[in-house]
């Protein structure tokens, strides 16, 4: 078991100009299970193969524990990976492909066997041991390749969007076992995902990336929260946040003729940037449908049961805007009715350049 | 349980019609292929059971198994078999040896790799009797060839290749030949290969060699066979190669040959060159199926965990 740290850790692949990574400071602490989130393409598998030894660290370096192993090839570095196709050995059997790992350590026969029915009964694998790959449903293939991980008991987990090729309902289930096994077994572990659910509910901290550029890496309630800049606030959260453009007057900001009185430390956030245009960032749950306020007309309803989701067009300077607002699971709202939105929870603010500004 | 039991008839009335269904279209092709391949078959095989030479070319006489029998009896026959085995397995399993160690070389990025890869295929484009002519002028003859001009250059003397080494001669011709061809299709089963099983074996902390013997070469197993296959098929029945370097010279003249020397190449015994060829046919398809068992077995002895 260990810690992990990215030092400045940058990954340019040949031919190409921009980072795929770049200068990526990261600790994660002994037992941690960090996620990485981000949109396609902003280098979430480059930063973890950068950790596994599979891709090259251009500039910067990477530590296990206490070894710096920039420059050290997969096989020394005490990892085990999980890969989103899985890449099972498939002519091996189940219980080869757990063992196969301790079979190149020179594990004893008698051990071997041991460990992997060890891990075949933590994943409820045993009675397919003696099966090869094709012969198994996507699921259990996903609980092979964790088998072949657990097995070697390694000083780092390394799992690349694991259960992408789960259906819905499957991947849900299996997050919360793989998030239970982590924590019993207490492996420092570093997990990709694109899905901010699954970085939600199963990070202990997730760390947002963007270009290749780490944007914040926090705790998720944290990162609700508090989110360090625009793009982390559009990415984190289930509707989006809404992220409405608007001047700043002497009043404070006003989301169409809805005014808002701005946090102290916004306002002279603000006047020492002397910002006259601004972002201001509401999530749905603190937008709600109320008798006064900005008038909008509702365009669609989506209603998940427990909760609904309510979308009004109102009009700001001038122009339609759609704001999405939270509202009970047994709404009666319903399209083309007249309703009126208000604030009822925190705003965020960002500045022209995206950064926050105050708390 | 009347109803279940006219339920189960129903469906297999329903079965049956659908597989006449699926093969009618195929029957005028099927007719074709029976037509084209299997009457020149039964043909040789009514020859093989008579005797006949070109003089007298009449009247042929219903032999029986006469002409099997004597087949087993002659010495030359079993020398020939014999040739031909050791031909066959030699060029055959030579060519898979090193079509993937070369197939294994180019399989990974280079500058020129496509150059590279055609430049080595051409080999087995060239024409067999050409091949054959190459080799014997250019390269094994004493006074032309390009080996003796090597040797003699070093300071030894001149040697007879053809005449000192008559089946190794054919034998190395024709793994030059068809070692590209084993290359392409070990090649594609490498380039089918998923890269993430790779990576994953070197996550595992496996060598090179343990990835090679653990994960690649069974993977290539059955592009191995299928290399192992048609090379026999096709070197069994080598002609061009032996007429044309040692004209069957000692040690070196395979069962087609021998055909040939019995029947139109100067010995006029059709009977018995169709009963030859019928063991000849007999014995590739046992030991196509035999082989492929024995090669399947080998491989699969994978050891659990
Ligand atoms: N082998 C490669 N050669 C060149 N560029 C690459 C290579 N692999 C990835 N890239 C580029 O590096 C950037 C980051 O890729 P990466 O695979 O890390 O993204 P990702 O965050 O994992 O995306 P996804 O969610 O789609 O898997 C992308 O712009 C991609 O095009
Ligand atoms: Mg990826």
């Amino acid at each position: 078991m260990a810690e992990v740290r990215y030092e400045n850790a940058s990954r340019i692949y040949p031919g190409s100009e921009i980072p795929a990574v770049n200068e990526l400071n990261l600790d994660i602490d002994d037992g941690e299970l960090l996620v990485l989130v981000g949109p396609s393409g902003s280098g979430k598998s480059t930063a973890l193969r950068m950790l596994a030894g599979l891709e090259f660290v251009d500039q910067g370096s990477v530590y296990i524990g206490e070894n710096d192993v920039t420059l050290s090839p997969p096989q020394d570095r005490d990892i085990a990976m999980v890969f989103q196709n899985y890449a099972l050995y498939p002519s091996m059997t189940v219980a080869a492909n757990m063992g196969f790992a301790l079979k190149q350590q020179k594990v004893p026969k008698a051990e071997r066997m041991e460990r992997v029915r060890e891990a075949a009964r933590i994943l409820d694998l045993e009675e397919y041991l003696d099966r090869k790959p094709k012969n198994l449903s996507g699921g259990q293939r996903q609980r092979v390749a964790m088998g072949r991980a657990i097995v070697r008991k390694p000083q780092v987990f390394l799992m690349d969007e694991p259960l992408s090729n789960l259906d819905a309902k499957l991947r849900v289930q299996t997050r919360t076992e793989l998030a239970d096994l982590q924590a019993r077994l207490g492996v420092t572990t570093v997990y990709v995902t694109h899905d901010q659910v699954e970085a939600m509910t199963m990070g202990h901290r997730v760390a947002v990336l963007k270009d290749g550029v780490l944007q914040q890496a926090d705790r998720p309630r944290t990162l609700y929260s508090k989110p360090v800049n625009r793009f982390v606030a559009g990415f984190i959260g289930s509707p989006a946040m809404n992220l409405i453009d608007t001047d700043v007057t002497s009043e404070g900001v006003a989301i169409g003729t809805l005014g808002l009185t701005l946090d102290p430390s916004v306002s002279s956030a603000l006047t020492a940037q002397d910002d006259r245009e601004v972002t201001v960032g509401v999530r749905p749950e603190h937008l709600k449908l109320s008798t006064a306020g900005l008038p909008g007309e509702v365009t669609v309803v989506e209603e998940l049961g427990s909760e609904s989701f309510v979308h009004v067009t109102v009009e700001h300077r001038g122009e339609p805007l759609v704001l999405v607002v939270r509202d009970a699971g047994e709404t009666t709202t319903t399209r083309g009715d007249i309703v009126h939105v208000d604030v009822a929870g925190p705003t965020h603010v960002f500045e022209n350049g995206g950064a926050r500004l105050g708390e | 349980m009347a109803a279940t039991a006219s339920r189960s008839e129903a469906v297999k009335k329903l079965q049956r019609r659908e597989a006449w269904r699926r093969r009618i279209p195929l029957l005028p092709a099927l007719l074709f292929t029976i037509v084209v391949t299997q009457v020149p078959f039964l043909f040789s095989l009514w020859y093989s059971l008579t005797e006949w030479k070109i003089v007298p070319p009449e009247p042929r006489q219903f032999v029986g198994v006469d002409n099997y029998v004597d087949l087993f009896d002659s010495r030359f026959f079993r020398e020939a078999v014999w040739t031909s085995i050791l031909m066959t397995v030699f060029a055959v399993l030579l060519s898979v040896i090193l079509g993937t160690l070369i197939a294994l070389l180019l399989d990974r990025k280079f500058f020129g790799q496509g150059f590279v890869r055609t430049l080595l295929i051409t080999p087995f484009l060239i024409m067999p009797v050409v091949a054959g002519l190459v080799w014997k002028n250019q390269m094994y003859s004493a006074t032309f060839g390009v080996f003796n001009w090597v040797i003699e250059g070093l300071g030894f003397d001149r040697i007879e290749f053809v005449s000192r080494w008559p089946l190794w001669s054919i034998v190395i011709v024709l793994v030059w030949q068809w070692t590209p061809f084993m290359m392409l299709i070990i090649l594609a089963g490498l380039q089918g290969q998923s890269a993430s099983v790779l990576e994953a074996a070197r996550v595992d902390g496996a060598s090179p060699r343990a990835t090679f013997f653990q994960i690649t070469l069974p993977h290539l197993r059955p592009y191995l066979e299928l290399g192992v296959l048609l090379g026999s098929i096709y070197l069994i029945q080598v002609f061009d190669h032996v007429a044309v370097i040692t004209g069957g010279g000692p040690g070196s003249t395979n069962v087609p040959y021998f055909v040939f020397q019995r029947s139109i190449g100067g010995g006029w015994q059709f009977g018995l060159a169709s009963a030859y060829s019928i063991v000849v046919v007999v014995a590739s398809i046992i030991i196509a199926t035999f082989g492929l068992r024995v090669l399947s077995g080998l491989l699969e002895g994978e050891d659990p965990a």
